[in-house]
């Protein structure tokens, strides 16, 4: 779906997949935050020159990225300061990401020291190893967003923005983001990797906001903008008291049909941005900024230009004390776990590849049978598939999380998000309780546990990692 | 009247002005005299709503805790990782052996049979609270004045000296901050059936979960009396609850509501929640506020489970609290509600300070759907 042409659009016909309310036949469970996949329609980008071999592909989680000719997915490292200090890459700076193994602690965070040693140093990988610098040829020559640095080897790396790019040893094939994603980082995460992807082609005095059930399409206030079911294609039908509370995204006067977005007149003199078709408005009685209340309305609809596919079959959307959570079969609330480790480069620890004490301690303190309890995997049931990209059966063997032959004797089919198991919370009793969310090291963001937030409507766990 | 009214709820309280009570000072101080006095009228529909404003673990606070912590304050997690693993003895310690035992041990305190560290309890027999269980015994507290005996608030002794909930403390300082700042805290009750606001045998008491950001005066801190809150009916369910009490002189005396679940969350997104059994109400009503005592029992693995998922061991740090020894203490004292197989008690008597600033309580179908409504009448 992705074209690109210098600061223009692509035009495509409008499509209403990703904001008209599901269709009477479909199952609201699945489709109110994912769009079905025979009538997908992935985010537009603007074109901007890349050096020749790389490629603009089309995620389901994070939309356009920049990517190798493999396919690879590019990342960043922006530098970030944590609790005693900072890490990561400045921009315009060197990379800091070396061939060095980390051997000790960095003291980063608190309130445990520098110089503990790190687990499982034998196998432990460095920097580089983990995250392969974007090397350039030596005949490359920088272009427009992009340029070359030279690494303390005297390699060549890639940069976009400032930026020194690298790819994930946890990405294999064309459309993987298992290195990182777009989410915001807040609180005590850690310094994390972001993919870096070209501009999402929206005109001026809007924005494209991630959030874990797509990038939501807000203007340059935070207001979150929504489609009504009853204007037509170009036209809107809401005037007077509609009016009043689905406030019309005015278009000033100089504003012009670009790709998906046109401008259409409400009134002589007075016009409205379209975006694929549908007329945009902002919610009057919106509490917050990012809001999904107005979807709330029958017949209105928040406006994405993106969402994923749907999760297995079998699971559920179910209400929770700040919104709503994606749950198993059983109703019961599915977790991520995160991890990065304490050491300068912040290798990540929350995937079967690597050190699995770090979780164990927080399920089970170091016992895998408890950890089974505590936090036990989403097994696959009979009959249960995806066709999402981000989801995929995994084979673990539970006493060491790590990865199994399909054929082991104690090995698990588990569901896994974006290469890492899903897990369910022991403590949750009934459908939609949460309380397994924030379990573990800096409210979970650090070493442990979140819930899979599809909507937040008090903070901001959609939006975040 | 507006006098004699506070000068009765202070005496069940057992907080008199002249005691050097940080946590009897916020309920007699700050809204006295704030708000009309009662007369005997009844509110308007024979209902009037309140919102939480501020709220404190109610503790005996004497200066630098001299005669309440006479050893001094709990260690927290760095005093207690540095007297494990000495700075500069020379051993080369590993995360596994160092942070990772600790963390471990903080979230699966059932596994430690017992703390590595003393702890230290609030001494005496003074302090502040109600009278739950209807008796006086040994273990009960007595009011600073003396005028109040039987005061169940075993969570004083845990956490009487423990700095991060004395003034000052960054959990009661914060605690008391997000309850404001973040709206998944805001907790509403609406007292309806009221015949009369001063004097009423019976009365309806509902718990909501409210919505709104709470309404200031222009300096953003004093909080004003007749806004708005909806009822969050549809992700604040597990919030509700409903009770009878009575109004004596003014003072809302409630029944004990069985079990309730109270919003509790702090920053970082999180969404956490108290559970107490037994709540009780004892609140000094004006036109304007209410402001007194919640008192029940609270339950001891939802207490630890709401600190380590809120709080993390760096900011239990900053207030030298340890959680593991706080909940090997917890189940020291607690007092109530003792498990069917093992008779182990599983909740601790405990008190909160409060204060509330009346609001009308916006049901769905007054507020909510008036935005329906609206959207649909489009023409």
């Amino acid at each position: 779906m992705s074209c690109f042409r210098a600061l223009i659009l692509c035009a495509t016909a409008p499509v209403l997949a990703t904001v008209a309310p599901a269709a009477a036949d479909d199952d609201l469970s699945t489709l109110l935050y994912w769009q079905a996949p025979e009538r997908a329609v992935w985010e537009d980008s603007f074109e901007e020159p890349m050096p020749p071999g790389f490629q603009v592909v089309s995620t389901e989680h994070d939309g356009p990225v920049f990517a190798n000719a493999d396919g690879l997915t590019f990342y960043k490292w922006p530098q970030r300061d944590l609790r005693n200090g900072g890490t990561g890459d400045r921009q315009d700076g060197v990379s800091n990401c070396t061939d060095t193994v980390e051997r000790t602690s960095a003291g980063l965070m608190s309130p445990y020291p520098a110089g503990l040693v790190l687990p499982e140093l034998d196998s432990r990988p460095s920097c580089t190893e983990a995250w392969p610098p974007v090397l350039a040829a030596e005949d490359a020559e920088p272009v427009g967003e992009w340029d070359i640095l030279e690494r303390e080897d005297g390699t060549r790396q890639w940069t976009h923005d400032g930026f020194p790019l690298y790819t994930s040893v946890l990405d294999s094939e064309k459309g993987d983001v298992n290195g990182g994603f777009k989410l915001e980082a807040r609180g005590d995460s850690p310094v994390l990797r972001e993919p870096v992807g070209p501009r999402p082609a929206i005109p001026p005095g809007f924005l494209v906001q991630q959030t874990t059930t797509g990038r939501l399409l807000i203007d340059n206030n935070g207001a979150s903008l929504y489609a009504w079911q009853g204007d037509e294609t170009n036209k809107s039908n809401c005037f007077g008291k509609c009016a009043e509370i689905w406030s019309p995204v005015l278009a000033p006067a100089t504003a012009f049909a670009q790709g998906e977005w046109s401008v259409i007149e409400r009134s002589p003199g007075t016009n409205q941005w379209a975006y694929r078709g549908q007329p945009l408005y902002r919610y009057s009685p919106d509490p917050r900024t990012r809001s999904l209340r107005g979807s709330d309305i029958e017949g209105w609809s928040n406006v994405y230009t993106q969402r994923p596919l749907p999760p297995p079959s079998g699971f559920t959307v179910q209400d929770s004390r700040i919104g709503q959570v994606l749950a198993d079969a059983n109703g019961k609330t599915i977790y991520t776990y995160n991890c990065s480790d304490d050491a300068m480069d912040q290798l990540s620890c929350d995937h079967p590849g690597s050190p699995q004490v770090y979780r164990m301690t927080l399920c089970g303190a170091g016992d895998p049978e408890l950890c089974l309890e505590t936090f036990p995997y989403v097994t696959v049931s009979p009959g249960e598939e995806s066709v999402s990209h981000l989801w995929e059966v995994m084979h673990i063997d539970p006493m060491t999380g790590r990865l199994a032959e399909p054929d082991q004797e104690n090995a698990l089919a588990v569901w896994a998000y974006r290469g890492r198991p899903v897990y369910t919370f022991g403590g949750d009793e009934t459908p939609g309780e949460a309380n397994g969310d924030h379990y573990g090291e800096f409210n979970g963001r650090r070493n442990g546990y979140k819930a899979f937030w599809l909507r937040d409507d008090f903070r901001d766990n959609m939006f975040s990692r | 009247m507006q006098d004699r009214i506070e000068a009765d709820a202070t005496a069940r309280h057992g907080m008199p002005l002249s005691v050097t009570l940080a946590s009897a000072l916020l309920v007699v101080s700050g809204f006295a005299g704030t708000g009309t006095a009662i007369g005997a009228e009844a509110p308007a529909g024979g209902r009037i709503g309140y919102v939480l404003t501020d709220r404190h673990w109610a503790i005996f606070e004497t200066e630098d805790g001299a005669a309440e912590c006479p050893k001094g304050f709990n260690l927290g997690p760095r005093e207690q990782y540095s007297a494990q693993f000495p700075e500069n003895d020379g051993v080369e310690r590993t995360v596994v052996e160092t942070r990772l035992l600790r963390e471990g041990r903080q979230w699966h305190p059932t596994l430690v049979e017992k703390d590595d560290f003393e702890f230290y309890a609030a001494q005496g027999n003074t302090s502040v609270g109600l009278n739950l269980d209807g008796v006086v015994d040994d273990n009960d507290f007595v009011s600073p004045d003396g005028e109040l005996t039987g005061i169940d608030n075993q969570m004083y002794r845990v956490i009487g000296c423990i700095a991060h909930y004395r003034t000052g403390g960054i959990i009661h300082h914060f605690e008391n901050k997000f309850a404001q700042q973040y709206n998944d805290n805001r907790w509403i009750i609406e007292i309806t059936d009221v015949d009369d606001l001063a004097n009423d045998d019976e009365v309806t008491v509902n718990v909501y979960r409210g919505m709104d950001d709470l309404l200031t005066d222009a300096s953003g801190e004093a909080f004003i009396a007749g806004a708005t809150q909806r009822v969050d009916t549809r992700w604040g369910q597990t919030y509700m609850a409903k009770t009878t009490g009575k109004i004596v002189d003014g003072v809302l005396m409630t029944q004990p509501i069985d079990t309730i679940r109270v919003p509790w969350s702090s920053t970082f997104d999180t969404s956490g929640f108290q559970v107490f059994r037994g709540l009780q109400m004892e609140l000094n009503l004006t036109t304007d506020s209410a402001e007194g005592l919640i008192a029940g029992y609270t339950d001891v693995e939802a207490f630890n489970h709401q600190l380590n998922t809120t709080w993390s061991t760096h900011h239990q740090s900053y207030g030298q609290l340890s959680s593991l020894s706080q909940y090997h203490a917890m189940r020291k004292f607690a007092d109530g509600y003792p498990d069917e197989e093992t008779g182990e008690n599983t909740a601790i008597s405990s008190a909160i300070s409060v204060k509330m600033t009346r609001v009308a309580v916006l049901h769905p179908e007054e507020e909510f759907e008036n935005a329906v409504s609206q959207a649909d009448g489009r023409d």
